[in-house]
């Protein structure tokens, strides 16, 4: 099956169906998935920030994360669900647009990047948490994570704009 | 109908004919300075009211250093919603007249900007408010501001 056919398979389906011929699903669906953003994107945004040392540099990194980090993961796993719906809705103008592929690919990296600073800095975060000044693999992960959702943003925005050439 | 009269007027501006004769990218560009705008609202309002419910090992934290460290973002945000807003609003002013959805954003920004400048303010200059007020509070700015996202995503479908 090719991507196409399988995008076709999607729009065709009944949840795709109903969700574009539903007054109010769509809207609803966009309105979850953007709050999610807020939640998962918005709280790591300050993470990002605390990791670069810009942001409560008197709290530890720990002591702002570990409560956050059940929500971040939540609220990302709730726009993950919203997003593939408004996917399957309107999948086989999606795949066409250059900008959703480019989309998937920053949230692979940021991805990527979380598991390295997971691995290579989260395992051993009482070493450095307390030092003054963050080690700079610790700084440039922020930086990175920081950057790369900032472009998921602006490329997720920009797809219904592209959708409607 | 002295709105609609007005809106008529807004939207035959030149500024406005200048704008809604631009490429829909140009567009693109202030929802995405509004979508930023927006994040930098919620993100601040939503750890402050996580600080106020008492979450976890945030409960440790200074509540007025967060208040005060985020409380920038707020205004930023503020600012760069109002500029990206107009600029969304005036070449189609009047098609927002009859929708509902674009008035009750702004019944609820109005609602959610009083709270915060009084209630939200006086609460996170206090290290520790009462707990039952704390959270009443988190609770009321949360649905504030997640009523004016969730009513402004609503203008673009009814």
């Amino acid at each position: 099956m090719t991507l196409i056919e399988f995008a076709d398979l999607l729009y065709d389906s009944e949840l795709g169906t109903s969700l574009r011929e539903s007054i109010y699903a769509y809207p609803i669906v966009e309105g979850i998935h953007l709050i999610g953003l807020a939640f998962s994107v918005g709280l790591l945004f300050f993470v990002d920030l605390r990791l670069l040392g810009v942001f409560l540099p008197k709290t530890s990194v720990s002591a702002l994360f570990q409560p956050l980090r059940p929500l971040i993961l939540g609220s990302f796993a709730v726009t993950m669900v919203t997003g593939v719906l408004l996917f399957v809705a309107s999948a086989p103008k999606i795949i066409t647009l250059d900008v959703f592929f480019y989309k998937l690919i920053f949230i692979a990296l940021a991805g990527v990047n979380a598991l390295l600073f997971e691995l290579k800095w989260g395992k051993r975060i009482e070493e450095w948490e307390f030092e003054k000044l963050l080690p700079k693999g610790v700084q440039y992960a922020g930086g990175i994570s920081l950057f790369l959702w900032s472009l998921v943003l602006i490329s997720g925005r920009l797809i219904p704009y592209l959708n409607y050439k | 109908m002295l709105v609609l009269e007005l809106f008529k007027y807004i939207q035959t501006s030149e500024l406005s004919r200048f704008v809604g004769g631009q490429n829909h990218l140009f567009g693109a560009v202030f929802q995405l300075i509004h979508i930023v705008g927006l994040i930098l609202i919620l993100s601040p309002v939503t750890l402050v009211s996580l600080r106020l419910v008492g979450l976890g090992s945030l409960r440790e934290q200074s509540l007025v250093d967060i208040a005060q460290s985020t409380a920038k973002f707020i205004w930023i945000g503020l600012g760069l919603l109002v500029f990206s807003g107009i600029f969304i609003f005036i070449p189609a002013a009047t098609n927002y007249y009859p929708n509902f959805a674009f008035w009750a954003k702004f019944l609820f920004l109005a609602i959610a900007l009083v709270v915060h400048v009084t209630l939200y303010k006086k609460l996170t200059s206090i290290e520790s408010p009462d707990l039952l007020v704390a959270r009443f509070t988190a609770v009321l700015v949360m649905f504030l501001w997640l009523a004016v996202a969730f009513s402004a995503r609503f203008i673009g479908f009814v």
